[in-house]
């Protein structure tokens, strides 16, 4: 009897503490806007808010891709190496080879994904953890990136090709924002929608219940990676759009801010459990958080020590959940 | 009433043990079976091999009279059995209606996108659940749900394969009595809709409440069939026990020393409920209960590993303020862990790292090993315990389970210790190392070690206890020397239930 009522109320804990936890993402975020809006000078202006939705919008196209690698059991960390490497493949395609560019555009985005699934498979063939065959494709990518650069940036595109990444609609939204937003809305849609999308949960919370209903585990795992390659690959072609030039050294350190706002967005790093919602949050939070810190004329090299410490706040709180 | 499974000629063999030794096993459409046995006695093998887990050796499994092939859980269910496993098999993350439908969700395609369709799915589940007559949030996650709740999802989640045969393994061992009720109905109505159910439990109590008739398996072969109202709580042990097993005759010490612990209302919520006892030097004291009566967490939150919400622990007369695991140590207590491989060793570690692992102080100087000693320490113990290994440089990897959890006792006697918490010591290992082991534990105690002897397997407690203490849900429910109890009544205190 006292087991019942125990396990009840527990139960009741869990479900408050978890309202606590989401609500709580967004009354820090409304925090830290409000903070920043008294604050940080030239904050709350309609164009300096563009830019930090503009800015974020890079890495939160490829936070929707990490969201499910997370959620799946799995973590990533080549992904600024992809953008890299694709930002430099395409200006060597584009540009030092002549391709036509949409063709260009497409073939980095095909070898986005296949080579990402590669690593999938690798991962499912012999079980290695994801984490170390991402760690040798981080390496690999940003070296093949330079290899064919000479680490030099190539240019130039034609013009027409920075509306995609310093372009407007209704000469006010920057288009990366707009793109970001799609690819969001998409991404929420597979995640509670598609077939796929709920594989990704059942692979994350509980891989051998999934293998024995039937799921295919090493699909689930290997479309993953490729989704999230493919999204690295479009995310470093709009990045190259912004900058005009194909470049083997930009994106450095991105794939931290990218897992950083997925963990703030609350999902849990054991796997399992998480919302593409909560990783835009996240995502909007170290957007706010940079924009501030750069306003308010903090040291850029503080900056860097207060992202660590904003990372390291946000697993133990994820820590702390997964514990329940 | 028709036949609905028949099982015939079932063999199974291990390493060792046969662990299922030509089984026959017949269930009618309606009939709900209680299967019951000692750790050991065939019943998980026969489940794993109706769930299609394993396959047996020999034999043939027939629904309605169709021989059927089994080779894998998805064969099981395609051919009507359902299996209700103790561990639970949801996916945090998903919600009620989708577990319930996990790996079958009603998909539709839009441009060539399998979408899942949510309404199929909540209708679908609807219809398992409604079948059990109880009311759970359908679009709720998993994660939110309760033991009860999750068990009741489980059973939802077995019937929407619309099975002819389910299997239920222990589905009331994590259950507070008014679940274990709402449980017995769902069951009773399963069978009124003409299913067959075997029901694998250790609680003798709920037989007669849910069962119509008792399957008992010993030391892999039926021992009989019997319908329920013959099945009195003796005449199910005396079948689970035989008649030919024989405790040895150890020579006891009349007198004890002092007391070395001293354990008084120790208190974990939902857990543990005012454990109280005392252990003497030179006594061997058994803790008798099923898996989850509390005894594995006795020694734990003793040896600090666990927290106690109150309670006082007093070694030596002396109280420990918030015991942990290097005080305790510092104390002269040592903990054999119940799972060797994972908490009792490094298996990498040569031997003679294993037999030092806790005494590195010992055998060493302001931090700095001295190889020497070490060795020395490790050879005594391998001449002492008879531990069969290559050398002292092997892995323990390689050492068979008995010689392993030989390493482990080393381990802590090496540490001289005054009491030795011992969780069970004879899991997995062949009888020759058994003996060996209730041998060592009985010199140890001649020798003047208070020794805390956890055991599943009642006769082994009943065996080599001086005294012995019966736990149930947490509590201390009886105290026993051991000339005052035999195995049958020691059986018949630990499967008691209690009333609340």
């Amino acid at each position: 009897m006292t087991d019942a009522v125990q396990s009840k109320s527990s139960a009741i804990r869990m479900k408050s503490s978890d309202l606590l936890s989401r609500s709580g993402l967004l009354i820090a975020l409304l925090l830290l806007f409000l903070a920043l809006a008294l604050f940080a000078p030239n904050f709350l202006t309609s164009r300096n808010l563009l830019n930090v939705l503009r800015a974020v919008a890079f890495n939160g196209i490829i936070a929707c891709g990490m969201t499910f690698m997370i959620i799946s059991g799995d973590i990533d960390v080549s992904v600024g190496s992809a953008v890299a490497w694709s930002s430099a493949l395409l200006g060597v395609l584009a540009i030092q080879q002549g391709w036509p560019l949409g063709l260009a555009v497409i073939f980095v985005l095909v070898q986005g994904a296949l080579i990402h699934a590669g690593a999938g498979y690798i991962r499912v063939r012999w079980a290695v953890p994801a984490f170390v065959v991402t760690l040798a494709l981080f390496m690999a990518l940003r070296g093949a990136a330079r290899l064919i650069t000479n680490a030099f940036p190539i240019t130039p595109f034609p013009d027409s090709f920075n509306f995609w990444g310093g372009g407007y609609i209704l000469e006010v939204i920057p288009v990366p924002v707009v793109i970001m937003l799609a690819v969001f809305v998409l991404f929420h849609f597979i995640s509670v929608r598609t077939v796929y999308g709920r594989s990704v949960y059942a692979v994350g919370g509980n891989e051998e219940s999934a293998r024995l209903s039937g799921i295919s585990v090493k699909r689930t795992r290997i479309i993953t990676f490729a989704l999230l390659g493919f999204l690295s690959a479009f995310s470093g072609i709009i990045l190259s759009s912004r900058i005009m030039s194909g470049s083997s050294n930009i994106a450095v350190g991105l794939e931290f801010d990218v897992i950083a706002a997925v963990i703030i967005g609350g999902t849990s790093l054991m796997g399992g459990e998480g919302t593409i919602f909560g990783t835009f949050l996240g995502v909007l939070f170290i957007g706010l958080l940079s924009n501030g810190m750069v306003l308010m004329g903090i040291n850029p090299f503080a900056q860097e020590v207060i992202r660590g410490l904003i990372i390291l706040v946000a697993v133990l709180i994820s820590v702390a959940r997964t514990k329940k | 009433m028709t036949e609905v499974l028949q099982a015939k000629h079932l063999s199974k063999q291990y390493p060792g043990v046969k662990a299922l030794d030509d089984v026959d096993f017949t269930l009618n459409s309606g009939e709900v079976r209680a299967l019951l046995g000692k750790n050991g006695a065939g019943k998980s093998t026969l489940v794993k091999i109706l769930s299609g887990a394993i396959s047996p050796d020999e034999g043939s499994i027939s629904i309605d009279g169709q021989e059927v092939m089994i080779k894998s859980p998805q064969d099981s269910f395609a051919q009507g059995i359902s299996t209700v496993y103790q561990e639970m098999s949801l996916v945090p993350g998903l919600t009620v209606a989708e577990n319930i439908l996990l790996g079958r969700w009603p998909k539709q395609k839009r441009l060539g996108v399998s979408l899942i369709d949510k309404k199929e799915i909540l209708l679908a589940a609807r219809e398992a659940l409604d079948q059990l007559e109880v009311a759970i949030d359908l679009n709720q996650l998993a994660s939110r749900l309760n033991v009860a709740q999750q068990q009741l999802v489980e059973i939802a989640k077995a019937i929407s394969f619309d099975p002819r045969v389910m299997v239920l393994d222990e589905p009331t061992s994590a259950l507070a009595e008014e679940e274990v009720e709402t449980l017995h109905r769902v069951v009773r109505r399963l069978a009124g809709q003409g299913r067959a159910i075997i029901y694998v439990t250790h609680r003798l109590q709920e037989i007669p409440r849910v069962a119509d008739s008792v399957t008992v398996l010993r030391d892999g072969r039926t021992i009989g069939t019997i319908p329920v109202a013959e099945a009195t709580p003796e005449r199910i042990t005396h079948m689970m026990i035989g008649s030919d097993w024989q405790r040895t005759e150890w020579q006891r010490d009349a007198e004890l020393g002092p007391i070395k612990l001293s354990v008084r209302n120790l208190n974990r919520a939902g857990l543990l409920h005012d454990v109280t006892f005392d252990l003497r030097a030179g006594e061997v004291l058994g803790i008798a209960g099923l898996l989850g009566s509390g005894r594995t967490e006795v020694l734990r939150t003793i040896f600090g590993l666990d927290p106690m919400d109150s309670g006082e622990i007093l070694v030596n007369g002396a109280p420990v303020n918030r015991p942990d695991p290097i005080s305790m140590k510092g104390n002269g207590i040592g903990l054999t862990p119940e799972d060797r491989k994972q908490e009792g060793l490094v298996l990498v570690f040569p031997v003679e790292n294993n037999l030092t692992l806790a005494s590195l102080r010992r055998v060493s100087k302001q931090g700095i090993l001295n190889p020497g000693k070490q060795r020395k320490l490790a050879e005594v113990m391998v001449d002492n315990l008879d531990i069969k290994t290559a050398s002292l440089g092997v892995r323990t990897r390689t050492l068979s389970g008995g010689n392993q959890q030989k390493v482990v006792i080393g381990n802590w006697l090496n540490t001289q210790p005054e009491v030795l918490m011992m969780d069970e010591p004879t899991r997995g290992i062949d009888i020759q190392a058994k003996e060996q082991i209730f041998v060592l534990v009985r010199e140890l105690a001649r020798q003047g070690l208070a020794v805390l002897f956890v055991s599943s397997e009642i006769e082994e407690v009943l065996d080599v206890s001086d005294r012995i203490l019966v736990m149930n849900q947490g509590r201390i429910t009886h105290s026993r020397q051991h000339d005052e109890v035999n195995l049958e009544q020691l059986m018949a205190l630990v499967m008691e239930e209690l009333d609340e």
